[in-house]
């Protein structure tokens, strides 16, 4: 009896131990990777898999069903649409040659490229077009994008190669909705119950890649699709494990389990300079990202609906200190719902800069003032406070706290109330009660933001509900919908960027830089990126022999 | 004894109807719905689409009513289709006309759950028992000190961040354990017994992180119970007795000491089927907790609904199964019950 709890205590002295050095261990000494032969250039060859992690499991691969990202990441490996953005973000044909529009603008005429096939051997063709376009506008199919393709009065398809659509009226954003519209098979799919079908899971598509292997909630691998229509990717399969733990595909990236992952700043600008392990093995990449995030005032209010209101905050909030703050650095400052370096985005534009005393000087134009020397603005008795509105996401929330350092300082009252998301859509943002919100938008790749800037898309559930409402901007809108030649539109789309920033409806906070990092056994990748991202030539990406992974290397 | 449990299995039926029906109105509570999540939020989207796919999921009929619909699948044990994922079924598999079979979304989660919730809950009691005894045989010494700072600690520590330790030290320092998911990639071309060797290897530590969570509840639960007995006049009079030391610790005192388990295993039942959000989503594991937490975020209400159920229902089962083998274990409590 004597004995046995000292044999325990040795062992529980041990677990102790094992502990102790487990916290002790914070940076513990890497193994040698043979890294040298890493950074020498290999010619470009076929074969190999790449492994990338993602945060969530797509629910299927129709991506008009699906509608997560991850489910679109997929699927556009497996599926092609009509156009699609080049890398320098203008549109080019995939699946069609080339199209034409007609003088009145109301009519589009896809012609297909020769001899498309699906993954099964079957011909692709226009037919398939007109199936899809049926498909997405159907009243069954439980889709939230049939909006766009609702508008075609007439679609037909005349000869095999030809597709053709006629809308009401002229439709500018059509071109864009025909490259984010997946062609699928109509005959795989013809019958079936869209909403339910079993082809969700297992696709047959015609880019570069086709399904080989789903693991549910494990991992989706992708293998070569021989009956391309875009022509053979360099490498055999694409591996995406699914791993919802950012620290946790960090760890799989050190590890070499996984060839890329996207980092977050801390990642990138802290954690990878410190580590010159990592630095020899793996290369960090710098896009720009398709979103901004910004502050966005319910104009419907006072003191809101004043514009000078709304420019001294612009002016009293540092977007540099935000973009260093909150992202390290890894971002950019925006002047315009569009992305810098794109066609649409306005060069001539730049950011409202921080000047503190310009926005004290606005505010008192406005009629704020401390009166009552407490040390906050006001007017007609009532002090300049409110309260802004996000949701969970630390990026958001951090710079919320950097904002109301910097109205604090001119003496404006800001308190901060972060919900969860539905609940942020539901109680606050359809109903209208809100003071000032701390959200994102995309950057749109086509420029028609009707649906956010119009005055007539305000009611409960659209996606004006900051309440904007401004008829130069109105007829801007209209006009850049009716015209379809890129250079016209342009100077529409430079005008109504300009408006808005002088109208300021909203601050533009940043823009944040997506930031992969990629095992360096895997060659070919533009750096620095174009405006498209590091991915748009990723079928040209190859790993060279001898830097492939063995397979089962972790046992 | 016969009439006692029909009598109880009776009475589970309006119990769980209620549970089922709280749960149904607190779920409605919360603001949002299926149309309502972040991936919705795009321009892209019109409010038509949202308002048709209300309705089509009778989202825009009163709760009550929906409950009712809810409530009338169920009665046929239906578990309904997912809003989320695709329309997958909630609970079990389908097969389509064509002979595809679509898996349900509980049933590929639950398997996985319950083997780390089994192996974990075999390990507590593996360790949790002697520890318990030790700490209640030297009470105030050393060794229950020990004891009970180790199991605190384990405890106390954020399984979290004790997990991404270990993840870095047994994966990324050393090469011994993979560092998430199930299975590595390729594993099935190796043969059967390297693929178990495999599913453990990757198993261990997040077997061992929820082993460590949950042995101080255990082991302080021995040893107060095991205090308990010992203070009893009948281990006076085995000692009296003149009975060996360990016939009276291991026969007379241990095996009353753990009449209260019964209890705590009962009740635990139903968090086999329950697994950790945090460490499913740092181990990459796809199991219940995160089934349960992205329905949760996404308000898809089927499978949310589908899994307390089931939850409710193992509960119920789990206390009647307590009581039962309570009864089993003590004659006291036996001779209670046909009275």
């Amino acid at each position: 009896m004597v004995n046995q709890p000292k044999s325990m205590m040795k062992k529980l002295n041990r677990l102790i131990g094992i502990s102790i050095t487990i916290l002790l261990i914070s940076c513990g000494q890497q193994k040698n990777d043979p890294t040298a032969n890493l950074n020498q250039p290999y010619p470009s060859q076929s074969g190999g898999a790449l492994v990338d992690a993602m945060s969530g499991e797509p629910s299927g691969l129709i991506a008009m069903m699906a509608g997560e990202s991850s489910a679109s990441a997929i699927a556009s490996n497996i599926f092609n649409s009509l156009l699609k953005y080049d890398k320098n973000l203008e549109l080019t044909g995939e699946l069609a040659q080339s199209w034409d529009v007609s003088s009145d603008q109301k009519t589009i005429t896809f012609h297909l490229k020769p001899n498309l096939k699906w993954a099964d051997g079957h011909a692709l063709t226009s037919d398939d077009v007109l199936f899809t376009w049926k498909t997405v506008t159907d009243d069954k199919t439980r889709s939230p994008y049939g909006a766009d393709y609702k508008l075609v009065k007439k679609a037909e398809a005349p000869n095999p190669s030809t597709f053709k659509v006629t809308y009401e009226a002229p439709y500018a954003p059509a071109l864009d909705s025909w490259s984010g519209l997946h062609i699928l098979p109509k005959h795989l799919l013809q019958g079936q119950d869209i909403n339910n079908t079993s082809f969700s899971r297992n696709p047959v598509g015609s880019h570069y890649y086709q399904l080989d292997q789903w693991k549910k909630g494990e991992s989706i691998t992708l293998k070569r699709n021989p009956n391309g229509t875009q022509g053979q990717a360099k490498i055999d399969r694409l591996i995406s494990r699914i791993i919802p733990d950012r620290a946790a595909q960090f760890l799989e990236l050190m590890a070499d389990n996984i060839d890329s992952m996207s980092l977050n700043s801390i990642q990138y600008a802290r954690i990878f300079p410190a580590r010159p392990d990592l630095t020899a093995k793996i290369a960090q990449y710098k896009e720009l990202g398709n979103s901004y995030t910004y502050l966005g005032f319910n104009l419907k209010r006072k003191p809101f609906d004043d514009v000078r209101v709304r420019q001294a905050i612009n002016y009293a909030i540092d977007k540099q200190e935000i973009i260093d703050g909150v992202l390290l650095g890894l971002g950019l400052p925006v002047a315009s719902p569009y992305k810098p370096g794109t066609r649409w985005s306005n060069p001539k534009l730049q950011p409202y800069p921080y000047d503190p005393q310009k926005a004290i000087a606005l505010l008192k134009e406005a009629g704020f003032e401390d009166h009552d020397h407490d040390g906050i603005l006001d007017k007609d008795g009532k002090p300049l406070s409110f309260e802004i509105l996000t949701n969970q996401n630390k990026e958001r929330e951090m710079s919320a706290v950097l904002v109301q350092r910097r109205l604090k300082e001119i003496g404006i009252d800001v308190k901060i109330r972060v919900v969860e998301w539905a609940t942020f859509i539901s109680r606050f943002i359809k109903t209208g009660d809100f003071n000032v919100v701390l959200l994102g938008w995309g950057l749109g790749l086509e420029p028609d933001q009707f649906n956010i800037w119009h005055s007539s898309q305000q009611a409960p559930g659209q996606f004006n509900f900051i309440g904007y409402h401004n008829t130069h901007v109105d007829q801007l809108l209209e006009a850049g919908r009716l015209e379809l030649n890129p250079d016209k539109r342009m100077k529409i789309y430079h005008e109504f960027a300009e408006v808005l920033l002088a109208d300021s409806p909203v601050v533009y906070l940043f823009a944040g830089y997506g930031l992969p990092a990629i095992n360096k056994r895997v060659n070919g990748i533009d750096d620095p990126a174009p405006p498209a991202g590091i991915g748009h030539n990723s079928y040209e990406w190859y790993i060279p022999a001898p830097l492939r992974r063995n397979e089962m290397s972790a046992e | 004894m016969l009439k006692y449990l029909i009598n109880r299995l009776f009475w589970m039926v309006p119990l769980l109807v209620g549970i089922s029906l709280i749960s149904f109105l607190i779920m409605h509570l919360a603001p949002g719905d299926i149309t309502a999540t972040e991936a919705s939020f795009n321009p892209k989207t019109s409010e038509e689409s949202r308002q048709k796919l209300r309705e089509l999921y009778n989202l825009d009929k009163p709760v009550i009513v929906q409950y009712g619909l809810w409530l009338k699948r169920m009665s046929t044990l239906n578990f309904g289709h997912s809003f989320a994922s695709h329309q997958s079924p909630v609970f079990w598999q389908e097969t389509d006309k064509e002979g595809n079979v679509t898996k349900g979304m509980i049933q590929e989660a639950l398997p996985i759950t319950l083997l780390i919730n089994v192996l974990s809950l075999i390990l507590i009691i593996g360790l949790a028992l002697p520890l318990g005894v030790i700490s209640a045989l030297t009470q105030n010494k050393l060794p229950d000190r020990s004891i009970t700072i180790f199991v605190f600690i384990g405890f106390a520590i954020p399984s979290f961040w004790l997990a991404l330790m270990l993840m870095y030290w047994t994966g990324v320092s050393h090469n011994w354990l993979p560092i998430s998911g199930l299975h590595t990639l390729g594993a099935e071309k190796l043969s059967a017994f390297a693929q178990l060797l495999d599913t453990l290897k990757h198993l261990t530590l997040p077997i061992l992180i929820s082993g460590l969570t949950g042995l101080a509840g255990i082991s302080l639960f021995v040893r107060n119970g095991m205090l308990d007995v010992l203070h009893q006049d009948y281990i006076t009079t085995a000692r009296a007795k003149g009975l060996p030391e360990n016939t009276v610790v291991y026969k007379h005192a241990l095996r009353n000491a753990l009449l209260p388990l019964i209890t705590i295993f009962g009740l635990s039942i139903p968090g086999l089927i329950g697994g950790s959000v945090i460490a499913e989503s740092i181990f990459a594991i796809p199991g219940m907790g995160k089934l349960f937490y992205d329905a949760v975020l996404m308000r898809d209400f089927p499978v949310i609904m589908g899994i307390l159920t089931i939850g409710s229902a193992l509960t119920l089962i789990g206390n009647l199964l307590a009581d039962l083998a309570y009864a089993w274990a003590d004659p006291r409590v036996r001779k209670g019950v046909s009275q």
